[in-house]
């Protein structure tokens, strides 16, 4: 099951998964063409669910602040990323993309669209 | 008539007890009138016009000098008749303490502050005196009262003789005006003046009177004027103490390049510096470009004078970033710039879109190739530019809904969260020069090392162009000036932007 904006679809499956958050993290990833961690309060999670959805993608969004262990997984990722800023951070076909800077200059580089293509998110 | 009122409403409460004073001294066997509580005033009773003088003044400006003098004639006046010089002298009671609960809070402390039993004699020998040597205008010589006994109307005072009235207010406004007038020295010599009076008042005296009362006046208002000169003089210093630290530790004085005096962050002022001597290298990059692609040189030099462009356009990007965590309010509202770029400012900026807009146009011969590759960068330029739009949008009405607070405005705590808010801020313009940066190093990514030297000019030349727009506007001649406010203005705005000849080299 897929549900935009919803991670409790996947709590279920995830508690025989083991506590490791970053795990958990990577599984939620792969399993989506595009996803974003957000956190419902971020205006710059905001800012790349409308530059995605502008585009004509439809992320996945998990919002970390409604997840039991949202806490543990922000952590998870600042440490993945080395950011003071936890989200938002984007994963396009499973792969690591990173936060607003590196999705920013990937667009601007020509690299975003060809990556959104090969993961099935964009059809044009 | 307030004071009409507060004089009824002290008597009131006191008439009693002020009775009982006045029967053991006898008052008011001698009074016109032989009803304790409804007494009518000696003053009223006999014209003196104290009510009406001291009733409209109050305060410093307080001139006691017809009440004194009033009562001082009816102390002497009953003395006369009467023979009753202890009234004065011993009879005013504990109870003028309290008498007038309607009196000024100062006037009401300073009869709390003083002692009930101690100072009486003194200050009541002391008000007898001040009142004695307030004899003059106000009354004619020679027991002027019996003369205006018909004449008076009947008023305000009734509760109790008003000669006890009068020297009680006298009294207590006497130890205010003792300060006031800085008679303190005077109380010797007005007991003796006291004694005096006790006899007929002669020529002499009254003359002397009135001389003291003039002295006292006017030493009244010389200290009144010294001490608002002194406190006029106090707010200054105060202020310019303040403005001197302030500049002090904002480092005003960097050589005029700071904008608005007084005003900046030091922050602000360390960035608007590097940002000069950022816009003075631009300017002898853009003279390399321009004489590598005179000079026709090669491909790779060209290139490694690109590459430099680039590595300056970093380099500013990198300030910016460092500005941005100490101030970034004057990177988002364009107050580093010149009012003319600051019109088209995005997210503390130029809007990539629209450099590019401008480019495409100017960039030709393109091949195909080239050209979806400038319309793609664009197009991708002017998404994250709405995308950051909207994230910006969203953190502004999120802020307005805290500082707005809903029902209950929670102070410190939401403060807080505002201030926490405020400080995504600094991600927007970082995330917004990031996109800058990254098209201007996609640019040559497309382009031929030549477009791209020629584009880089470009960029230049029209920034150049923009401030140079900027100072001739400012200091366009202007016969329809408003007022002088403006000139003032444009002279500052001069000293903020770079010198002009050289931008005008580049028409």
């Amino acid at each position: 099951m897929h549900y935009q904006g919803d991670s409790w679809g996947f709590y279920m499956p995830m508690r025989s998964m083991g506590s490791d958050p970053m795990e958990r993290v990577v599984k939620l990833a792969s399993e989506s063409a595009v996803v974003i961690f957000s956190v419902s309060s971020c205006c710059m999670c905001h800012a790349v669910k409308r530059l995605f959805c502008g585009m004509g993608v439809n992320p996945t969004v998990y919002e970390l602040d409604q997840d039991p262990r949202g806490k543990e997984m922000e952590r998870a990722l600042m440490r993945l990323l080395g950011n003071s800023q936890s989200v938002p951070v984007v994963f396009i076909g499973g792969k690591l993309i990173g936060a607003m800077d590196q999705v920013m200059a990937s667009h601007i580089n020509g690299t975003l669209v060809p990556l959104l293509k090969e993961a099935g998110a964009l059809w044009l | 008539m307030n004071q009409c009122f507060w004089l009824e409403n002290g008597l009131k409460n006191k008439s009693c007890m002020a009775n009982h004073r006045v029967g053991e001294t006898g008052l008011t066997d001698s009074g016109p009138s032989s009803h304790h509580h409804h007494h009518i005033p000696y003053a009223v009773l006999h014209g003196m016009n104290v009510p009406a003088s001291f009733i409209h003044q109050e305060g410093s400006a307080f001139d006691f000098g017809e009440l004194e003098e009033a009562i001082v004639l009816q102390g002497v006046k009953i003395r006369n008749d009467e023979a009753q010089a202890p009234l004065f002298t011993t009879g005013r009671p504990a109870a003028t303490l309290e008498m007038f609960p309607s009196w000024p809070m100062r006037f009401q402390q300073i009869e709390i502050g003083s002692s009930k039993s101690g100072g009486e004699s003194t200050d009541s020998g002391s008000a007898v005196n001040t009142l004695s040597s307030k004899t003059e205008n106000q009354l004619e010589p020679e027991s002027p009262v019996s003369k205006k006994a018909s004449s008076s109307d009947h008023q305000a005072f009734d509760q109790k003789p008003m000669q006890q009235q009068l020297l009680e207010m006298a009294s207590d406004i006497s130890r205010t005006g003792t300060s006031q007038n800085q008679s303190a020295a005077k109380p010797p010599q007005e007991k003796r003046r006291g004694s005096t009076s006790e006899k007929q008042l002669d020529a002499k005296t009254l003359r002397r009177l009135a001389q003291n009362r003039e002295a006292a006046r006017k030493s009244r208002l010389r200290k009144k004027a010294y001490v608002q000169q002194l406190e006029s003089s106090r707010i200054k210093l105060t202020q310019l103490e303040q403005d001197l630290q302030r500049a002090r530790s904002e480092g005003l004085f960097l050589g005029g390049c700071a904008g608005a005096v007084g005003n900046i962050s030091s922050g602000a002022a360390t960035f608007d510096m590097e940002y000069a001597r950022w816009l003075e290298d631009d300017q002898r990059h853009m003279l390399e470009l321009r004489t590598g692609l005179q000079a026709q040189l090669s491909d790779s030099d060209l290139r490694t004078i690109v590459d430099s462009y680039i590595s300056h356009y970093d380099e500013i990007f990198r300030l910016k970033g460092m500005a941005a965590k100490s101030d970034i309010f004057h990177l988002i509202t364009g107050m580093w710039t010149t009012p003319a770029e600051r019109c088209f400012l995005w997210m503390g900026g130029f809007r990539p879109s629209e450099l590019i807009k401008m480019l495409i146009s100017q960039l030709e011969p393109l091949t195909e190739q080239q050209v979806i590759g400038i319309y793609r960068l664009q197009h991708s330029s002017q998404q994250a530019e709405e995308a950051l739009t909207q994230g910006h949008e969203q953190l502004q009405q999120s802020l307005i809904d805290t500082i707005a607070g809903g029902p209950v405005f929670d102070g410190m705590q939401q403060m807080a969260v505002a201030l926490g808010k405020l400080a995504n801020l600094e991600g927007f313009v970082r995330q917004a020069d990031n996109l800058r940066q990254q098209t201007l190093h996609q640019l040559p990514r497309i382009l031929t090392t030549r477009q791209a030297a020629r584009c880089f000019l470009m960029i230049g030349e029209y920034y150049a162009r923009l401030r140079a727009l900027s100072s001739v506007w400012i200091s366009r001649p202007r016969e329809t000036l408003i007022s002088d406010d403006h000139s003032c203005q444009t002279t500052t705005d001069l000293q903020m932007v770079q010198p002009s000849q050289n931008h005008f080299s580049n028409f």
